[in-house]
């Protein structure tokens, strides 16, 4: 499958709960509706003809305006590649977590709870484990985020 | 003795210890002298490489990427620079292309030749450590040649490399790869049949191919347990569908065959470098790219296979010179999430544990980023 | 008085014949500076630097440099690679471990002034020379094997040139 056959199948398929983006620059990226990221994980995971099987990495980003949350997933005898992301808002984020589908996200959760404080759904195991044991200063990933010692590189 | 009464306790290992590679705790709940359950506590070298990024031109970032796993500095350097030339829809020339991949292979070479010294070092043989650097020198050596640096070489930029190869590179090159490929025996002759390292290595830490590829394990790790997967032929980037070599598999998935199959790698990197050199064209080693240049609103994410799995950096750009979101992705953050699983439940001892954490080759920066 | 008899016996020994006297402070300071062993505290990048020092290349052995796992057996710590603050508090107990005379060289530029993350990073120390005293800075990220070796001649020089005066006024 090339990723414009790709992109038409995964349109066409999973009752059109994958909508394509046009800002994904090499291979397809789609948005999905929250409530339907459990179920869209397993689709894509038992897929017969994707077969999704690896989770890449999962990674949030702060846009100003709110938060996303993009999934990135691969297919290890099928050769595919796709992202799916969703926004969400900037006060109380939650997501559900997804390891029952790929155990694997387990940190990766536990990083975007730390540093995005994006709340996971039944994760289980919400520990800090990036940050110093006696952090307070909040979430550091956010782009409002600042604190005395933080020293931003000064424009050229 | 009738009512003799046992109760589990906790062991704590790190940060600074010198088998965990780095700086990573590791909370041992022991029955005697047998593990039963670990927990890993990262972070100790949490650096903010992401945060720092996001305030950085593209060309910026590339020395932090070197930062990223400085092992293997060149793929940090190529993955980022892959994904800024997705963004922005930048050509490389061909004489760059070649130069990659050989600066590439070279770097997984070195660091497969510290992985056998480490590991072997962590069973408690010194020889191989000195060995395994000495050739080691020998790469840094070229890397030194073209671009100054032994460890940090920021050498692979956004639509090619910094600088083009001294005419002396080629002979030298082909020198320290033929020494390599001579040497390989050696290394194997000093291990292979050493009872010691063999009680370590054979049938101790089995990764299972199934719950390995839930876990998101990749690279060799992932190979040796008998899944063929690699990047550089299942999801070609830069030239690497123009060279013809093999990908190792092996079947257990123990220790043993996961230090094998990194010897194995060697043997095939050497010869994609000997083809690459045979046919360097000449030519611009750099495309038209502005310095601060503004790639159009979009993300990407792209990956790469080095020596430690598979490598990833999504990028977000909102149009300015400056990215919005940098996210690194390395293969030691999903081997070093599988450790408790491979040793839970086994009764392996502490001894086999360092083992299994040298040959599963986590660094930490990768880890914690 | 045995002593004294048994001497010239001794001073045929060193070469060329001959009788040196010297002064236990000189003795007592050549000897430390020749053996320094040094912690094996490698947190990120330099520590791979660090390595190459101890290899085949460029061999601290023959400064009388061996190292060790424990701070309880060591002199001196070379703090190679970005300290943290998560990884602060175990630096300065390591420090705290590890017993009299005792020596810190801060390789790299993380660990003299957070090097490459100075500006924009919310999790790395800037300096460790607010948690430990530090004696050698060499710079360089990473430094070279060369410059570590001379940082380390350094230290030795500094420590033949103590006065065991010093230690009492502790
Ligand atoms: S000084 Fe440079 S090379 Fe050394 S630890 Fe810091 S970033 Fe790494």
């Amino acid at each position: 499958m090339t990723r414009e056959e790709l992109k038409s199948y995964v349109e066409g398929h999973f009752d059109g709960k994958l909508k394509s983006l046009d800002t994904g620059r090499y291979d397809p990226i789609f948005e999905i509706q929250p409530s339907d990221l459990i179920t869209v994980a397993k689709a894509l995971r038992d897929d017969e003809s994707l077969k999704m099987d690896f989770l890449c990495n999962l990674g949030a980003v702060d846009t100003c305006e709110k938060l996303e949350v993009v999934y990135s997933v691969a297919s290890t005898t099928k050769n595919l590649r796709l992202d799916f992301k969703f926004s969400l808002p900037y006060d109380n984020p939650e997501v559900d977590s997804i390891k029952e589908v790929w155990p694997g996200i387990d940190w990766y959760e536990r990083e975007i709870w730390e540093l995005y404080g994006i709340n996971v759904r039944n994760h289980g195991n919400l520990k800090q484990f990036l940050l110093p044991d006696d952090w307070d200063q909040g979430n550091p990933m956010r782009k409002d985020w600042d604190a005395p010692d933080f020293i931003r590189m000064p424009e050229v | 003795m009738p009512d003799l009464r046992t109760q589990e306790y906790m062991v704590n290992m790190g940060p600074h210890h010198p088998s965990t590679h780095g700086v990573c705790r590791l909370i041992l709940t022991m029955d005697g002298e047998k593990v039963v359950d670990i927990e890993p506590v990262i972070g100790y070298l949490h650096r903010s490489l992401e945060k720092v990024c996001e305030n950085r031109t593209y060309a910026q970032c590339i020395p932090i990427m070197d930062r990223f796993e400085y092992v293997t500095s060149m793929s940090t350097n190529q993955v980022f620079s892959l994904a800024a030339e997705r963004l922005a829809e930048i050509e490389v020339p061909e004489r760059a292309e070649y130069l990659r991949v050989i600066m590439l292979e070279l770097n997984r070479i070195a660091s497969h030749l510290l992985f056998y010294g480490t590991t072997a070092m962590d069973c408690g043989a010194l020889t191989p450590f000195l060995y395994g650097l000495r050739e080691r020198e020998l790469i840094i050596d070229l890397f030194e040649m073209t671009c100054g640096q032994r460890l940090t070489y920021n050498y692979i930029w956004v639509g090619g490399v910094s600088k083009d190869i001294p005419p002396e590179f080629e002979p030298k090159c082909r020198e320290a790869i033929k020494i390599i490929g001579e040497k390989l025996d050696d290394y194997q002759g000093l291990l292979n049949e050493n009872p010691i390292w063999l009680a370590r290595m054979k049938d101790v830490g089995i990764l299972d191919p199934d719950l390995a590829i839930a876990w998101g394990v990749s690279g060799p790790v992932l190979r040796a347990s008998g899944v063929k997967y690699d990047l550089r032929k299942d999801d070609p980037y830069s030239i690497y569908d123009k060279f013809d070599f093999d990908i190792p598999t092996l079947e257990a998935g123990d220790n043993f065959d996961r230090y094998l199959l990194r010897i194995e790698e060697i043997k095939q990197s050497i010869r994609i470098i000997e083809q690459a050199l045979d046919g360097l064209p000449e030519g611009p080693i750099r495309g038209k790219v502005k310095a601060n240049f503004k790639p159009p609103e979009g993300e990407v994410y792209c990956r790469i296979e080095n020596s430690r799995g598979e490598m990833g950096v999504y990028i977000r750009s909102d149009g300015s010179k400056k990215p919005l979101r940098v996210k690194m992705r390395g293969g030691s953050f999903n081997q070093l999430q599988v450790l408790p699983e491979i040793v839970r439940g086994k009764g392996y001892y502490i001894a086999d544990l360092v083992a299994i954490f040298a040959t599963l080759d986590i660094i930490l920066p990768e880890v914690d980023r | 008085m045995g002593l004294i008899k048994k001497l010239p016996v001794y001073s045929e020994k060193i070469p060329g014949g001959g009788l040196v006297t010297t002064s236990v402070e000189t003795v007592l300071h050549f000897s430390q500076a020749c053996s320094l062993w040094y912690l094996l505290f490698g947190t990120a990048c330099c520590a791979i630097e660090l390595m190459c020092t101890g290899a085949s290349r460029y061999d601290f052995d023959r400064l009388g440099m061996i190292f060790r796992a424990s701070p309880r057996q060591s002199d001196l710590i070379i703090a190679a690679g970005t300290i943290t603050k998560k990884m602060a508090p175990r630096l300065r107990k390591l420090y705290d471990q590890m017993a009299e005379p005792r020596y810190v060289i801060a390789m790299g530029g993380c660990t003299i002034k957070g090097g490459p993350f100075y500006y924009d990073s919310y999790a790395v120390e800037k300096g460790i020379d607010h948690i430990v005293p530090v004696d050698i800075y060499i710079p360089g990220c990473p430094p070279r094997p060369e410059s570590l070796l001379e940082g380390c001649i350094h230290l030795q020089e500094k420590i033949k040139k103590q006065k065991l005066s010093d230690w009492q006024e502790k």
